[in-house]
């Protein structure tokens, strides 16, 4: 069965290339492709397709803007954001937007076919290069204590400190000392770099920092 | 080391007193002197006269009361009293008043000499006993002071009076000179080496103090408010620059990420598609294409080079400003017409500043006032440059007050006249709803060692805000 895949983005030459790789894999037909945000959103909703690679930024709507409406109207179409560059504070809004994969556009065409197949069976796939940004690949982190990892998960949701702290009943104060703690085992400097070298270690898993 | 202001005040005070004082005492114990050796010399004679006339007239008789009538008698009436004593203190003959002689009278007094005493009111008299005939009887003669001398010795009292009234208006200006001048000066002393000028205001006004010192708080009032106003303007003027550099590296990002990364990622696409099996025909399509997408990268970030840093600038004024007037053109779709005086010379950065102004000029002629032809002149005048930008679009009516114009966010004229004052030039702007716009700039070609002032009466009054009438010329 193939996996009916739709394709938006606003540089020609880029969409030129990516859809010339989709032509080529076996398993993957190429149900359309759109130049902006609102014609991506037209072509969703109409050809409801398996999957769709958004570009994040496109004139209209952007990308992670798409995502949240795919996800807001309840769509059954799993979605991949596409950037030009390494983009790590999009990765987590990406995600919470509902996205299932985050590619770099210099992805290979290997590469693409499996993240769109692995997003296509339900699973997450998250570009090796946008976490191979961040620390070193063989580097195996200290765990996390059990708060640790509890305050990593909450920030994750895009809380702040101090909704951290009434959520777990603690002070602010020790919030921002595990996230320090967190940060030192990481060798991370914010908290988006926290996040992504702890799925990147398997510290925390992603599903664990989208329930 | 610097004497303090109330120390000095005072002494000028107090000095003029106590010499007035100490001259006004002199008098006065020389004065007292004089009363009382007036009042000793007359009792003196008063009583050897009389003790004299007793000797004589009584010879070996006792006095009678003739004698007694005869004695008392005499001339006119005299201030004072006379009484003739026996040995034993029994009163032979006296004066009329006599009782209150007795109320002086004391054993001890001592013989021929006049002394002064006082009776239980106080009241000063000089009183003298002689001896007559051996010793058998007494003279003894006694005068008030206030009898003989009243209004001289009234003098006397007015010393202490004096001394307290002097104290008194002394003291009186010493506080007045304390509370108006000296108080409102420390105060302004201390305000002023508190104030952090160009953050702090003194207050503008003390009531209390004189009008000078009022007037000196007034101007440093100014003053200050005057350098708040400049720090705020200077403040401004950076968190300005620092926007804009922002918005430029932004807009330098969104270009290099829309423009040559897009190039490099198709590329590095297509030459993986080249890779690719496939036939030869496809594989060569993909190879022109990244040749065709390295091309276009390359001229991308040529453009982005020349607009960072404008190669003309080398080239002088006239070929700077042909080669901003091409692009522009081409940039915005408008005509840009350069006439340049090939003899105009001047320093880099004023190259420069002419070249970003006629940069912004355009972008505003364009975007604000959907002008289509732009004709920027630029030549020589009274020893200066004159450069001038006209338009035939919609125009508008000038803003005096370039801080205002920043404050609205027209920050194009903003940086212009900022620029202008910078070369101690000035900029004028001529526009009205549906007539365009001309702008005249006039500045030295060289930095003010040599001083030209071009365009002296170019300066037209037609909404001309002067760069340097702005608040912000330093």
């Amino acid at each position: 069965m193939t996996i009916r895949v739709l394709l938006a983005d606003d540089h020609p030459l880029t969409r030129a290339g990516l859809s010339a790789y989709l032509q080529k894999e076996t398993g993957i037909e190429l149900v359309g492709e759109a130049e902006d945000g609102i014609a991506a959103w037209d072509l969703v909703s109409k050809l409801r397709p398996d999957v769709a690679l958004l570009d994040i930024r496109m004139p209209g709507a952007d990308g992670v803007t798409v995502a949240r409406q795919i996800k807001e109207a309840g769509l059954p179409v799993a979605v991949i954001m596409l950037t030009s560059y390494d983009a790590q504070q999009y990765v987590l809004a990406s995600l919470r937007a509902g996205a299932k994969g985050f590619v770099l556009k210099t992805v290979t065409p290997d590469n693409l076919a499996r993240a769109i197949q692995t997003v296509a069976r339900g699973g997450l796939y998250l570009d090796p290069e946008v976490a191979s940004a961040v620390g070193d690949r063989d580097f195996t982190p200290e765990p996390l204590s059990v708060r640790e990892r509890e305050v990593l998960i909450l920030a994750a949701k895009g809380l702040s400190s101090k909704e951290v702290a009434s959520d777990l009943f603690i002070s602010e104060r020790t919030v921002q000392t595990h996230l320090a703690s967190i940060y030192d085992k990481l060798g991370a400097r914010n908290k988006t770099e926290a996040l992504l070298l702890a799925l990147k270690y398997g510290v925390v898993t992603l599903e664990e920092l989208l329930e | 080391m610097r004497r303090h202001l109330l120390v000095v005040l005072t002494l000028s005070i107090l000095l003029p007193m106590f010499a007035v004082l100490l001259v006004a005492g002199f008098g006065l114990v020389h004065h007292q002197w004089a009363v009382e050796f007036v009042a000793r010399s007359y009792v003196e004679d008063l009583a050897e006269n009389v003790a004299s006339r007793i000797s004589r007239d009584a010879g070996p008789y006792f006095p009678t009361d003739m004698h007694r009538f005869r004695i008392f008698s005499w001339g006119p009436s005299l201030p004072g009293w006379v009484a003739v004593l026996a040995a034993d203190g029994k009163v032979l003959m006296a004066s009329p008043g006599v009782r209150n002689l007795a109320a002086l009278w004391r054993p001890e007094l001592p013989f021929g000499k006049a002394v002064e005493v006082r009776d239980k009111q106080g009241e000063r008299y000089t009183i003298a006993v002689y001896p007559v005939d051996e010793g058998s009887r007494y003279v003894v003669a006694a005068v008030a002071w206030n009898q003989l001398l009243g209004p001289l010795v009234r003098i006397g009292h007015l010393w202490p009076i004096l001394i307290v009234l002097m104290t008194l208006a002394s003291l009186l200006a010493i506080w007045a000179l304390w509370r108006w001048l000296i108080v409102p000066l420390r105060n302004m002393d201390t305000e002023i080496s508190a104030l952090r000028l160009g953050r702090d205001l003194p207050r503008a006004d003390d009531p209390q103090a004189v009008l000078e010192v009022g007037r000196i708080r007034h101007a440093l009032h100014r003053l200050a408010t005057a350098a708040i106003e400049r720090n705020d303007l200077r403040n401004r003027y950076v968190t300005d620059i620092v926007r804009v550099q922002e918005d430029e590296k932004r807009r330098i990002a969104r270009e290099l990420h829309d423009g040559p990364l897009q190039d490099i990622t198709a590329m590095i696409q297509q030459v993986r598609l080249y890779r690719m099996p496939g036939a030869e025909e496809e594989r060569g399509r993909h190879l022109n294409l990244v040749e065709e997408t390295a091309q276009s990268a390359v001229r991308e970030l040529r453009a982005m080079c020349d607009e960072l840093s404008p190669p003309w600038l080398e080239l002088g004024v006239a070929a700077a400003l042909t080669g901003l007037a091409d692009r522009l053109s081409r940039s915005f779709g408008v005509r840009v017409v350069v006439e340049a005086d090939e003899t105009v010379e001047t320093t880099p950065e004023r190259v420069l500043a002419i070249f970003r102004i006629l940069q912004e000029a355009v972008s505003n002629a364009v975007r604000h006032g959907n002008a289509t032809e732009i004709t920027a002149e630029i030549g020589r005048e009274n020893g200066g440059i004159r450069f001038t930008i006209r338009d035939n679009g919609s125009g508008f009516t000038p803003d005096l007050d370039f801080e205002h114009l920043r404050v609205q966010g027209h920050r194009g004229l903003a940086n212009m006249m900022e620029r202008m004052t910078l070369l101690d030039g000035t900029m004028t702007i001529e526009s009205d709803a549906g007539r365009g716009t001309l702008l005249v700039f006039c500045f030295p070609d060289r930095p003010p060692e040599e001083p030209g002032i071009p365009c002296t009466e170019g300066i037209r009054k037609e909404g001309g805000p002067r760069a340097g009438d702005g608040p912000g010329e330093r």
